[in-house]
């Protein structure tokens, strides 16, 4: 229990994918525009994260080490996550309306999110069992949305600044990013090895 | 050689499982797209502005295949959109839809709107609106034009120191009600000859507190509220058109008229 805790604690904060792993940079400056799209895209990531870590980690384990095929790794969980995401989007087609409105135009984006695939790829290198990669991919995403959100946020507030020609639009967002970086470095002595 | 095969087979295996999978899920998962609502589609403008009160056009149009009424109707289109719409669903008889206009509640010219400071900040209305901006009033247009920006038919425009519609171009899409952080815009109905009265001031302060910061605000005296059958009343020392009540011009008109500080106003398209 204490384990799957060090490991939700450990990938929200301090090893967070987008900050300390530089994964997913793309919707983190892409969508992050305003708190809302921010929050759905968020929430797709979260929900397609938990599942492909979780199905990625029976196919590694029951399929590719059977086999022997470990260096089929990449190009496996790169097609799993593809069909994957094009699952997910036809059943919340499907069954729920108003979750495919919100969260519908967000996920072919994700096919090519390097968050998940990165992911993905770390649960294999540290031989996460079952539940831990469940959980490591949930806390992955949940991680990404707070990122997300606090940049969106920041972005929101930004509107109301006088800001220098030279710095604004692109530049400014990537100053931002840095520098929220810098922050959640603060947090790598919350869990000491 | 072995394991060439052996990854060729997995993989390919895997690949068209996966293929499979989605083959099938694709037609047992098919939402059925209604042929109506590609016609209806087709009709509507397709500026998917939201002024009918859905998000977009595709969603508006799956709505009225599903409900089969229009709700308020396609603003931008018109009548002739609305007609349209309704031979498709083949609902017979008239479609009400009211034809409505977009107004500026704040319509002091520069030199009535009185300001006892200079602004420095940046020139947008969202910012001004923090610090109170350039004028004195704090319900009063800032002219600073955060509404022009987002207007998608350029109907707005800044004439001295003033938001004016133009009401040709304008398509009611809302986006100015939004975007203004004194939330001066308003949709009024309109008759057929696109002809209205709205009350151009939104200050809610009493007498004394409009004069000192506007020479044509609404100091809520109530003379337009006492004419008989009269569609104007009164409200947080704010006069108010209800614009259901109005069966006729004249009281209308003789409220502008009697106006004592003409913040009353028409518009003829």
């Amino acid at each position: 229990m204490i384990d799957l805790l060090l490991i939700f604690i450990s990938t929200l904060l301090i090893n967070n994918l987008v900050l300390s792993s530089f994964l997913g940079i793309c919707p983190f400056l892409g969508v992050s525009g305003k708190i809302e799209s921010a929050f759905g895209m968020g929430m797709a990531v979260t929900f397609v994260m938990t599942l492909a870590t979780s199905i990625g980690w029976l196919i590694y384990h029951l399929i590719l080490v059977k086999f022997g095929l470990l260096y089929l790794e990449y190009v496996v969980f790169i097609l799993v996550i593809a069909s994957l995401v094009q699952m997910v989007e036809m059943f919340i087609r499907k069954f729920s309306t108003n979750l495919y409105q919100s969260l519908g135009i967000f996920l072919p984006l994700i096919t090519t999110n390097c968050a998940i695939l990165g992911a993905a790829l770390f649960m294999v290198s540290r031989n996460y069992n079952f539940l831990e990669s469940v959980v490591f991919g949930f806390s992955g995403g949940l991680g990404f949305s707070l990122v997300l959100l606090i940049m969106a946020g920041i972005r929101e507030e930004l509107i109301y600044a006088d800001i220098p020609k030279a710095f604004k639009g692109a530049s400014l967002t990537l100053i931002t990013a840095g520098l929220l970086a810098l922050i959640f470095m603060g947090f790598s002595g919350l869990i000491s090895a | 050689m072995k394991d060439i095969y052996i990854s060729i087979l997995i993989f390919g295996l895997m690949g068209f499982t996966f293929a499979l999978l989605l083959a099938i899920l694709s037609k047992k998962l098919k939402v059925e797209d209604d042929p109506q609502v590609e016609k209806i589609l087709n009709a509507l403008p397709g500026l998917n502005c939201g002024a009918c009160g859905f998000s977009g056009c595709r969603p508006y149009a799956q709505s009225v295949v599903e409900k089969r009424e229009l709700f308020s109707g396609c603003l931008p289109g018109g009548d002739d959109t609305n007609n349209q719409l309704s031979k498709i669903l083949g609902i017979s008889g008239n479609v009400v839809t009211h034809q409505k206009l977009i107004v500026c509640k704040c319509q002091a010219k520069s030199n009535e709107k009185k300001s006892s400071n200079t602004y420095f900040g940046p020139l947008t209305c969202k910012s001004a609106h923090l610090t109170g901006g350039p004028i004195d009033c704090s319900y009063g247009c800032l002219a600073l034009g955060d509404c022009i920006k987002i207007c998608p038919t350029n109907a707005l425009e800044i004439k001295d120191n003033r938001i004016e519609v133009n009401n040709q171009k304008c398509i009611n899409c809302g986006k100015c009600i939004t975007i203004c952080p004194r939330n001066l815009f308003e949709l009024v109905p309109s008759k057929k000859d696109k002809m209205t009265h709205y009350i151009a001031c939104n200050n809610k302060d009493n007498a004394l507190s409009v004069k000192k910061v506007c020479l044509t605000g609404c100091i809520g005296c109530g003379i337009c509220a006492k004419i008989p059958e009269t569609p104007y009343f009164l409200k947080e020392n704010l006069s108010y058109i209800d614009y259901t009540k109005v069966s006729s011009d004249e009281p209308l008109e003789n409220g502008m008229n009697k106006c004592p500080t003409k913040c009353i106003l028409k518009i003829n398209v």
